[in-house]
């Protein structure tokens, strides 16, 4: 009896506290919805906002393909510049089938079409590179990427007759609003629009039996399959449906709303490790938590640019200059990375982990059944707290 | 300075037969110590030893010597390479090859490769033959010889085995390159009396950038093959070894001027051992905290974990290099006071001459360096007790913790020695390019492509596999055929070769996971 | 346990970010306000790094010098002057972002700097919808300075009143590439090599010399690389392969690519040689750098932006110095340009008697005519002297006119960019020569 009133209360203290975590993300929302309103805020710190919610769409695509899938892939950043170069290419020059002698001029595309026929293309090219890595794992895979991505980068580098090259490639503008103020506001609620969209549709995938079997599969491949899950069709799936996502993300972008035109640099691996980065400090198996660790990372990045750190606090030398001065500027990537390596080491589910158990309540639900499980086996000394490591 | 003419002959003359002579007596001795059924053929040992001493003389033996694996597969690739070669140019200068192989090339070599690549496979599951590669061998081989294939394949149904690939391979090889003749007439990959100059040169371009290559890679490979990961921090501890070496350099320079009171430089020979030390103890220490935990079950899903923190280990290095060391370009003095070693160009015929060809003095002496280092390690693995135990660890860490090894230790040790092999070839190559943070990144996008090619963990495909890159990168940049995109291009070609292996054979050409 | 201890430490570590600026004390009276000018320069990669760093520098001590000698002086009230650099990281889309930063939260009264010329032409369009004067130090693209450009790259029309705010002090790379390959074509050749990187400072540069080497009736061979890549011999070997070596391997390639290249060609003996002229790109000026990468650079000549050593006034001479002492290498011309245009907003401020009247600073930049580092600046034409003589490109509006552009060649090894010979035009030679021939001294 008194085992399952001990029960009832932790499920109503965890009920309790998911429903603190929705108002959590309900207030979060709204802020995001009222942050172009506030007219003490510049243009500027709405430009950071759309960078960052492009971002998040990069890192929680990334932490459903690899930290929920498993599927380590270097290759996002070059998705998403298939989808924008592939989207920039057609309104540009439109479709010729040579040999059905049909020509579709570029006129015949709306912005709207073009981003759509760059996210197909997206699509595309991950289901021939989800085919093809089929049968490579982990480092292999992520070598393999690298190499696409590489290639992908060097060949619209140098075919500059047709890409632009390093002057980039502009996309017809999606938006053609005049005045820079109603621009920004509505670019701004188009950018984050995406980014809820692009969360549930993967919220909804990472949930249903699909996300079930992604993860059954990255445990132990062999396994699922013997237990009948569909492997190939399921890696292809997630593979194709991430490079849509991306795809779709860069093509907007690039649309002139959060950016004009897109340059190979772009798609360098340092951009892509950056993405890798904020996924991993953010969370890798929680597509919120790595949304909201891209979100958060940009913004501290950008923060310390210019701060200046002053060592001892007041205290100054002879001469009346500061005794250590710490410009931040040139340090903040080595900072950064030893946060993502401590992370790792230390809070290998990031640095948002805590927050997000501590609201679902998962944290009571877990060592509950830990130590009831401990029990069944007979661990009559089995300590209650479970090491969750 | 110039070899002349004299020297190259003498090579000819003496010391190519004479490492083949060395080679013929060194090479049986492979067999001493091995059981019975180890044993290799004497004359297969013999045939080897004179063909490897006469074409690479004594690092053909050294890797003849340590890997006898190596013995069959290298002998028959030169023997068609020099084949091939010999025969094409044959072809090039007597017979006009254009015409016919043109038409053959377009219409017949792709049907012919169709139709045997429909019907070979069939033939053999119908005789109950191994049709294991018969696929692709049928394929490559229509494309290469035509109606011929199915006289070699259709009555004996034979195994396909590696030889076959190579020279099946080699003659499709050679029907691409007569297309290509075609098509760029004026390339100088083709281009009747330069051609042989221009391929020596660009192949002997290849060859030494390749062996330093090779050097870095090999750090590569022994990670992989004591641990199972694969380290993303490569390139930038190769580079922060040039830095180090670097450093070292200018401060004990200082030093040294200062207490002898002339201006004296240190040779970067020098900066080798200490980039070496310091970067080993950066990997070990890098070890022991981070990766360690890994192997005692602390951390689920392994392989992702090495790949994000050895990552971030990298990242964390560039960043604090370029923080401290700046942005601007630095390199040490020279190895040798030698611009350069050129053979000089002789005249065979009337209308052929043979030459001149270039090799870069510094890059020459890292060459010497980086093969040098490579059979050390070698050695290390192979004679040396604890090499031993990094190896049998990297076979079964299970058997090898019950003979007494202890296999934390040996994880350290693969690491930081590692690492410390990326840092020695960045110490050896700061006095050949200009040195910033960010030199890493192509270079490392480079090992991996070789160590994936030599297959991972094998230490002798890492050399290979370094000097094929070298060749394809040269070869690719100097006969692309728009010379204009050719030096854009020239990463792309290793990633192209990269991929290609990763999706036909993961394993690469020496395939194995350990030592 | 443990645990939670790093994550303190972590979360402790990210949110020191007290705020510190140093303060220069000094013996004048300040006024409350503090004069903000944006600069704009890549500080972080993918863009040119140290370019920045070197850009930042001059536009900070410019800065200090002004403050120094008691700031801005407008109608008798002294203002201090603060330079804020923005870092463009090369990329249109973050010198947008970073100029809108600028102009909105830090409330910048002018603008300088700019280093890619992408950046330039992207932040073009807000900074003449802000009204923000401008001076930009070194982006070289013809466009920058064009007035009224209708269209940039396919971009709907943008600046049809013309640009009003906005001016140049660097060369338009029209101006620049003219002297390179007028010199070539003085000494003779035929039969050129153009190594380029293929960046939107390469593409263009070469796209335009070949039109010019063509048009007067020399072949070209135009070879694309990569940045970032560091062995060439194969590339090189292929033209040390050509029946007829060419008369000159022109690099137009930044960096510590382009010492690479430079170096290897030498190794190999390709050039600069006794067929072969060799033409490295403008950094080779900075002599420290040039030698430790490039030991075997001997005799190579490079264009030369900006004033040349021996013109050097006693102020250049002394920025160079300050340079020196920061660096350790002599200053390159961009760090020059970023300092004088510092001073040039600072003096039309002073005329303009006001910070903030867009209008009168613009009208006062327009009627510059000040000598500092780089020499007497003034602009020939604006909207002061609206009207282009037929036959004067765009490109001369809101320009100034006398970017020195000269080409110099070492022919000493080690030798200081300060000593290296000035070979052309023939009016600053300084050795009496257009060329210095391999193994030979003027």
């Amino acid at each position: 009896m008194e085992y399952f009133r001990q029960i009832e209360s932790r499920i109503d203290q965890g009920i309790g506290r998911r429903r603190l975590g929705y108002v959590v993300l309900g207030l979060v929302i709204l802020f995001f919805l009222w942050f172009p309103n506030d007219t003490s805020q510049s243009n500027y710190a709405k430009t950071v906002f759309i960078s960052g919610f492009f971002y998040a769409i990069m890192s929680s695509s990334w932490a459903l393909l690899a930290g929920i899938a498993g599927q380590f892939s270097f290759g996002h950043m070059a998705f998403m510049g298939i989808g924008a170069y592939a989207a920039g290419l057609i309104a540009r020059d439109g479709i010729v089938f040579a040999m059905l002698g049909i020509a579709i001029t570029p006129e015949s595309f709306s912005a709207l079409g073009a981003i759509i026929i760059g996210t197909l293309v997206a699509g595309l090219v991950g289901l021939v590179i989800g085919w093809l890595l089929l049968r490579l794992r982990a480092a292999y895979l992520a070598l393999f990427t690298i190499a696409f991505s590489e290639l992908f980068r060097i060949m619209m580098l140098t075919e500059y007759d047709y890409t632009g090259g390093s002057n980039g490639l502009s996309l017809r503008p999606l938006l053609q609003i005049a005045d820079v103020d109603t621009a920004r506001q509505v670019e701004y609620y188009l950018m984050f629009a995406l980014l809820i969209v692009c969360l549930l549709a993967m919220h909804w995938v990472a949930n249903s039996p699909i996300g079930l079997f992604l993860r059954a599969m990255r445990e132990d491949e062999d396994a699922a399959s013997a237990l009948g899950v569909n492997v190939v069709r399921y890696k292809i799936l997630i593979f194709v449906f991430t490079s849509m996502i991306v795809g779709l993300a860069g093509a907007i972008f690039y649309s002139d709303v959060g950016s004009e035109r897109i340059i190979p640099e772009q798609l360098e691996v340092l951009q892509m490790s950056l993405i890798i980065a904020y996924a991993v400090i953010g969370g890798m198996e929680s597509l919120i938590g790595a949304a909201a660790g891209a979100f958060i990372s940009r913004y501290l990045l950008e923060a310390m640019r210019e701060v200046v750190i002053t060592l001892p606090f007041g205290l100054t030398t002879a001469d009346g200059g500061d005794a250590f001065v710490w410009e931040t500027g040139a340090w903040r990537f080595a900072l950064f990375g030893v946060v993502m390596v401590f992370t790792l080491r230390y809070m290998r589910n990031g640095l948002l982990y805590p927050f997000i158990t501590w609201f679902s309540g998962r944290d009571l639900a877990m060592k509950e059944t830990v130590s009831k499980r401990k029990d069944d086996d007979d661990y009559a000394d089995a300590p209650l707290e479970a090491d969750d490591e | 300075m110039v070899i002349q003419d004299t020297l190259f002959v003498l090579w000819l003359m003496v010391a190519g037969p004479l490492w083949a002579a060395v080679g013929l007596f060194l090479l049986p001795n492979v067999n001493r110590g091995r059981k019975n059924e180890d044993l290799i053929p004497a004359t297969t040992l013999k045939i080897a030893g004179v063909i490897g001493g006469f074409a690479l003389g004594p690092v053909g033996l050294g890797l003849f010597y340590f890997e006898p694996t190596l013995i069959r597969r290298t002998t028959l690739t030169i023997g068609v390479v020099l084949t091939v070669f010999v025969t094409s140019q044959v072809m090039v200068r007597v017979v006009d090859p254009h015409f016919p192989s043109a038409l053959w090339l377009l219409l017949a070599g792709p049907l012919w490769a169709a139709l045997a690549a429909y019907f070979i496979p069939r033939h053999y599951r119908d005789e109950e033959a191994d049709d294991q590669n018969v696929l692709t061998a049928a394929a490559l081989g229509g494309f290469a010889i035509g109606p011929l294939i199915f006289g070699l394949m259709w009555k004996t149904t034979p195994k396909i085995n590696r030889d076959w690939m190579i020279i099946l391979g080699s003659l499709g090889a050679w029907q691409i390159y007569t297309l290509f003749a075609i098509q760029n007439p004026t390339n100088p990959c083709v281009q009747a009396p330069f051609s042989v100059t221009y391929l020596t040169q660009q192949t002997a371009n290849g060859v030494v950038i390749g062996c330093i290559y090779s050097l870095m890679a090999v750090g590569l490979t022994l990670i992989y093959s004591v641990q199972g990961i694969v380290s993303f921090a490569h390139g930038q501890l190769y580079m922060v070894g040039g830095y180090f070496s670097f450093y070292f350099l200018l401060h004990a320079g200082n030093l040294l001027s200062e207490l002898t009171g002339t201006e004296v430089q240190v040779n970067p020979i020098w900066g080798i051992p200490v980039a070496a030390a310091i970067v080993f103890l950066m990997g070990a220490v890098f070890e022991r905290f981070f990766l360690k935990p890994m192997h005692e079950g602390l951390i689920e899903r392994v392989s992702e974990y090495a790949i994000l923190i050895t990552f971030g280990f990298g990242f964390v290095i560039e960043y604090t290099t370029l923080a401290v060391a700046g942005p601007f370009p630095q390199r040490t003095d020279r190895f040798i006071d030698i611009r350069r070693f050129t053979l000089q160009r002789t005249q065979i015929t009337d209308d052929f001459a043979f030459g001149p060809i270039n090799i870069i003095g510094d890059r020459a002496f890292a060459m010497v360096v980086g093969i040098i280092l490579i059979f050390a390690l070698l050695y290390f693995l192979q004679r040396t007790w604890t090499g031993r135990a990094l190896r049998a660890t990297s076979q079964d860490r299970q058997a090898a913790a019950v003979t007494g090894i202890n296999p934390t230790n040996m994880n350290t040790l693969s690491f930081g020695m590692g690492s410390m092999l990326a840092a020695m070839s960045g110490a050896a190559l700061i006095p050949i390019f200009a040195w910033v943070p960010w030199v890493g990144a192509e270079m490392v996008g480079r090992s991996y492509v070789i160590v994936v090619l030599g297959g991972l963990g094998s230490v002798p495909g890492a050399l290979v596999g370094g000097i094929v890159v070298g060749i394809v990168e040269a070869l690719g940049a100097g006969c692309h055929p728009d010379p204009s995109r050719g030096a854009a291009y020239k990463e792309a070609f290793a990633l192209v070769i990269f991929a290609l292996v990763l999706l036909l054979k993961p394993t690469g050409l020496f395939g194995r996971e350990q030592l | 346990m443990k645990r939670k201890t790093i994550l303190i430490c972590l979360i402790a570590l990210l949110a020191i970010m007290p705020m510190g600026m140093a303060q220069a004390d000094g013996h004048c009276e300040f006024a409350d306000y503090t004069i903000t000018i944006g600069g704009l320069a890549p500080l972080s990669a993918p863009g040119a790094v140290a370019g920045g760093v070197a850009m930042d520098w001059a536009f900070n001590q410019a800065a200090d010098d002004i403050n120094a000698d008691c700031g801005v002086q407008i109608d008798g009230v002294n203002y201090m002057l603060d330079v804020v650099t923005g870092d463009s990281e090369g990329s249109p889309e973050r010198g947008q972002a970073v100029t809108e930063r600028l102009i909105q939260e830090d409330g910048v009264d002018a603008m300088v700097g700019v280093y890619h010329s992408a950046v330039g032409l992207a932040t073009m369009g807000m900074l003449e919808a802000n009204a923000i004067p401008t001076v930009f130090s070194e982006p070289w693209n013809d466009n920058v300075s064009a007035n009224g450009i209708l269209e940039y790259d396919g971009a709907p029309p943008r600046f049809a009143d013309g640009i009003d705010h906005i001016f140049r002090i660097s060369p338009a790379s029209s101006m620049v590439g003219s002297v390179v390959v007028d010199w070539l074509l003085s000494l003779g050749v035929e039969d050129v090599v153009l190594i380029v990187e293929n960046t939107d400072y390469g593409q263009p540069a070469a796209a335009d010399e070949a039109e010019r080497f063509e048009a007067a009736g020399a072949t070209v061979t135009k070879i694309d690389v990569e940045l970032g890549t560091e062995d060439f011999v194969p590339i090189l070997s292929r033209i040390q392969a050509r029946a007829e070596a060419p008369d000159v391997i022109r690099i137009l390639v930044t960096g510590e690519t382009s010492f690479n290249l430079t170096q290897q060609m030498s190794e190999l003996g390709i050039a600069p040689s006794e067929d072969t002229i060799c033409v490295t790109n403008q950094i080779a000026f900075q002599s420290d750098q040039y030698w430790a990468t490039v030991p075997d650079g001997n005799y190579c000549a490079f264009n030369r932006v900006g004033i040349i050593p021996s013109l050097f006034s006693e102020a250049a001479a002394e920025l160079n110095g300050k340079y020196e002492e920061a660096w350790g290498d002599l200053i390159p011309s961009f760090a020059m340009a970023s300092y004088d245009a510092v001073y040039i907003v600072k003096d039309a401020m002073e005329r303009a008697g006001s910070y903030d009247d867009a209008a009168a600073i613009v009208g006062a930049i327009e009627a510059v005519d000040i000598e500092l580092s780089q020499g007497r600046y003034y602009f020939a034409y604006g909207a002061h002297n609206p009207d282009l003589p037929e036959g004067t490109p765009e490109f001369m509006w809101h320009q100034w006119p006398d970017p020195i552009v000269t080409v110099m060649q070492y022919y000493e090894p080690g030798q200081s960019g300060l000593e290296a010979a000035v070979v052309y035009p023939e009016v600053y030679q300084t050795h009496g020569t257009s060329y210095i021939v391999p193994g030979t001294t003027p």
